[in-house]
């Protein structure tokens, strides 16, 4: 029998009814089981849903090592031991995303030889497989051989979750030249171009990002989380602009009417809300950090991504791409 | 806060040593004899987050020699180094 998802109800901008609308939608419309983490007096009508009742919750400005350690019964720290326990089979959270990381590192622990795990958010890359921005946001600082973790835990993602044999590895940087960046960039370079089973492509700019020549893009948390919000930032404006420009006169509106059709899928596939949500690699099991903004339908999404993770096994797979004796 | 070498519990300063060494190794992906004793945390790679491990892990561990075994979290600001750590422990075995 499948276990359930175990569901922060408690994190995010808009929980817990958004968030309890999200679940109940996951429920109904694609059959998962969902396990709500909440506390009972605020949150409302848990709308026929599992309530696994915890006391406290972590805020999104408190500080994520010490939030963890200081509030044992949070919604976040018992949704991560529900993984650890095998009461669930993933967590999903839209709340504090350092604490989100702290407590699934914690309760669930690494992988065997992972320094550090990553946050892995897919980039929708029209008319072929999203691809997928390491690390965007968990290690501000980075070794080169984490770097090249990232990599190998993110091309090993890529084959389970969208199906690429061999994923193409760009490292981020600013210029194609391997000569170009900063010393850990270039030191970056080396090892992955010297390492087997990484089909590395070399250095990519910040303009491969959409579209993307590479499925997997290699950077320090800091440039990617930077990177990520610049591409956030950058569609919603000209989203918001190209529907200025429809709604000035009756004529645009005209041609808007005839547009839409043929925008709206597009808009569809890139909004943040149909992405699922990042996965945290390198721990000894699943857990999604959905947007903090998540409607819904994005907390929808991201807890059919934490059942399709769990169905292809990629803890496993994970397991067995990063080696404890690994040289670099 | 001192310590001395012994404590009353069957281990002393040098084990004690040693298991902060293995555990902090153990999170960092290092080698035990890369975790020098005297240069702060910071420098070694260990962020909040790792020594948030390191203080569960030693908790989790030392219970089995005192029951309970608890780091304070007051107290955890004022541990910068692995010789921070090791004498922190000794003094709250000493007191156990």
């Amino acid at each position: 029998m499948t276990l359930p998802i175990a569901l922060d109800a408690m994190g995010g901008d808009f929980a817990p009814a958004e968030i309890i609308a999200g679940a109940r939608r996951a429920v109904d419309e694609l059959g998962l089981g969902v396990t709500l983490v909440g506390v009972p007096e605020l949150l409302g009508d848990p709308m026929g849903l599992e309530v696994v009742a915890c006391s406290e919750v972590i805020a999104m400005d408190e500080d994520p090592a010490s939030s963890v350690r200081k509030k044992k019964d949070s919604s976040l720290v018992r949704a991560a031991e529900l993984v650890r326990d095998g009461r669930a089979s993933a967590m999903v959270s839209a709340g504090n995303t350092g604490a989100t990381m702290a407590s699934a590192l914690l309760r669930m622990g690494r992988l065997p030889g992972v320094v550090r795990p990553c946050i892995a958010t897919p980039i929708p890359n029209p008319g072929r497989t999203p691809t997928v921005l390491v690390d965007a946001g968990a290690n501000a600082e980075c070794t080169p051989e984490m770097l090249v973790q990232f990599a190998q835990m993110a091309s090993a993602y890529v084959q389970v979750h969208y199906g690429v044999a061999s994923p193409k590895v760009g490292l981020l940087s600013i210029g194609e030249e391997s000569t170009k960046g900063t010393p850990l960039v270039k030191d970056t370079h080396k090892l992955l171009a010297s390492l087997e089973g990484i089909n590395f492509f070399g250095n990519v700019e910040g303009r491969d990002l959409i579209p993307s020549p590479v499925d997997v893009v290699v950077t320090d948390g800091f440039t990617g989380n930077v990177a990520l919000k610049t591409l956030e930032g950058g569609l919603k404006f000209i989203f918001a602009t190209v529907l200025e420009v429809i709604a000035t006169n009756e004529t645009t509106k005209a041609a808007g009417d005839v547009l839409f059709e043929y925008l709206l899928p597009v808009a569809s596939s890139l909004t943040p809300e149909n992405q699922g949500g990042a996965m945290l690699l390198g721990l000894n099991g699943i857990c999604v950090i959905s947007h903090g903004s998540s409607n819904a339908t994005a907390i929808m999404n991201a807890i059919r991504v934490g059942a399709e993770m769990d169905r292809v096994g990629v803890v496993e797979k994970l397991r067995t791409t990063i080696r404890p004796d690994q040289k670099l | 806060m001192t310590a001395d070498a012994g404590t009353s519990s069957s281990l002393d300063r040098t084990a004690i040593l040693a298991i902060v060494r293995d555990q902090l190794a153990e999170i960092l992906e290092k080698r035990p004899d890369e975790i020098p004793e005297d240069v702060p945390f910071s420098d070694i790679g260990a962020d909040s987050l790792a020594l948030i491990e390191l203080v569960e892990a030693l908790e989790e561990n030392l219970s089995a020699f005192v029951a309970g075994f608890h780091i304070d979290d007051e107290d955890l600001e004022g541990l910068l180094s692995v010789r921070d750590a090791v004498d922190y422990v000794v003094v709250k075995l000493q007191a156990a």
